[in-house]
């Protein structure tokens, strides 16, 4: 089962990763995106110490600076003129936007870097498995399939090697001819297995009644709880939004950074959403060092 | 065959639908959300569709297998950049087994290989590039002209372009308020050589090989009537 945030239920943790995309993408004030990438960045940390956001760094710094950097350049509109470029206005409005949009695409990604750890394989088939049993069927069976597959691969590539087929030299025409020759001799050899597999299947029951799925996992009382406090901060979040909080206006003319009362509350609720693994996580290390 | 048109038209109506409602009530410019509710209500029906289909189970498992190999496919070919044939065998796919398969073979290869390379936002965009490949494959397939080897070459490498637009469309979405000529033209001009490889390397798989892979996958569908 897993400790800590490997513990929640999967749907829980579904729902605190849809409500984190739909945050990415819908508030655009800088401080809110900030804090986002901010969170996700620690809840990172508590995953893995960081080791996975250490291999997607050159990609996301890469993609931030870019956008940064190129977007002011490209874009001239907007009316806070810092210095024309080639005749073109270089605006506040652009480098603000280009920003936004890179720090909104920087907490995407490190959401997909979390959910690649938390919502693995069997997880995420698990959710999918409720919603669309035939399709997640499919996909399952189809990455059984991939490993599979590659041994047959190096087993083909071993025997073709000797007679002297190989991708690794000669002309780009001859190395993509052989390797679709090897690909041709798994089609044909994995296409027949495959009927073999399903009549297997079929002897032992498969298709003659309903199909009854084998659940993992339950949802306990800590579960709901958790759902609860996200649904409640979710909506208040989505709702301050909607009235405007949480957003500033960038084009035509950049409106004021200034932070309200409510944009305060609306901010805290965020936080409290996005910080979730972090609060699980703690309170569990908590419990193991202090409870009687 | 005939169904299966009316529902494509049914869909990329609503789909239009979709296009107006989302400019007209979001006004708020969550263009990226919009995008992928979009793509999400393209793909749905398509699985619904599948789910309640009677499908047996050697279907299911053939299926399943095709898309693993088109995912497995840029295995062998790992020293050749740019060059995979995950796209052919999703062309072929569709050109024998029919629109729907086509489909399901595109979309569930992107979810496969990514569950081995690594899930993000560009995952919908994938399955739905590579669902319409295999989709518009099937639809085609009567076409006199797709029967053709020149006809298939053209489509392949019409795709090789397409995949790779679809793919620019999540960076050009996700920065749509950005978006100016020099920006739009910036991107595709970018992505010109790894489409144009992408596209010649369909061409040459189709042209070589397509009718040898037509010829085993015609063969399986025929001695064990699937999927006719």
């Amino acid at each position: 089962m897993g400790n800590g945030i490997h513990s929640i239920h999967p749907f829980v943790m579904f729902f605190y990763y849809l409500s984190i995309g739909f945050f990415a993408m819908f508030f655009n004030h800088p401080a809110f995106l900030l804090a986002g990438c901010l969170a996700l960045a620690a809840v990172n940390l508590t995953h893995d110490r960081g080791t996975a956001m250490k291999q997607w760094m050159p990609v996301m710094v890469s993609m931030t600076l870019l956008i940064i950097l190129v977007n002011p350049f490209i874009n001239s509109r907007g009316t806070h003129i810092f210095f024309y470029f080639r005749g073109k206005q270089v605006t506040l409005e652009a480098t603000l936007y280009g920003v936004v949009t890179s720090m909104s695409l920087l907490m995407v990604l490190l959401l997909f870097i979390s959910l690649n750890i938390v919502l693995n394989g069997n997880k995420i088939l698990y959710i999918f498995s409720r919603i669309l049993p035939k399709t997640a069927f499919l996909i399952m069976l189809s990455i059984r399939f991939v490993p599979l597959l590659k041994r047959r691969l190096t087993e083909i590539q071993d025997v073709q090697r000797v007679k002297g087929m190989t991708i690794k030299q000669g002309t780009i025409r001859n190395r993509a001819k052989s390797g679709m020759s090897i690909l041709q001799i798994l089609l044909a050899w994995s296409l027949e297995e495959a009927i073999e597999t399903a009549d297997s299947m079929k002897a032992r029951g498969y298709g003659t009644g309903k199909r009854s799925p084998y659940i993992p996992y339950r949802i306990t009382k800590t579960d709901q709880n958790w759902l609860i406090y996200l649904a409640i901060f979710f909506i208040i979040s989505v709702a301050g939004g909607f009235l405007g909080y949480g957003k500033i206006i960038i084009y035509p003319k950049l409106g004021t950074l200034h932070f309200y009362p409510l944009d305060w509350v609306v901010f805290t609720s965020c936080l409290a959403v996005m910080l979730f693994p972090v609060l699980v996580e703690g309170r569990e290390q908590l419990k193991w060092n202090y409870s009687a | 065959m005939e169904r299966s048109r009316h529902y494509l038209v049914f869909v990329s109506i609503v789909l239009l639908i979709l296009l107006f409602a989302s400019i007209l009530f979001f006004h708020y410019k969550a263009y990226l959300l919009v995008s992928l509710l979009m793509i999400a209500s393209i793909m749905i029906p398509f699985f619904v569709r599948f789910e309640w289909r009677d499908v047996a189970g050697r279907e299911i498992v053939l299926l399943a297998m095709l898309a693993a190999i088109a995912a497995v496919g840029r295995v062998p070919f790992a020293g050749l950049p740019s060059v995979q044939p995950t796209s052919f065998i999703i062309i072929m796919a569709g050109i024998v087994f029919g629109a729907e398969s086509g489909f399901i073979v595109g979309a569930v290869a992107a979810i496969v290989s990514n569950f081995f390379l690594g899930q993000g936002p560009w995952t919908p965009w994938q399955m739905y590039a590579w669902g319409m490949m295999g989709m518009t494959a099937g639809l085609l397939r009567q076409a006199w002209w797709m029967k053709s080897s020149w006809g298939k070459c053209l489509f392949g490498f019409a795709w090789g372009y397409l995949f790779g637009w679809f793919m620019n469309m999540w960076i050009i979405v996700s920065n749509i308020e950005a978006l100016s000529w020099d920006f739009f033209i910036g991107i595709y001009a970018s992505s010109v050589y790894f489409d144009l490889a992408h596209g010649l390397s369909n061409v040459f798989f189709l042209a070589v090989f397509g009718a040898g892979w037509m010829k085993i996958l015609q063969r399986v569908q025929r001695k064990y009537g699937l999927l006719e």
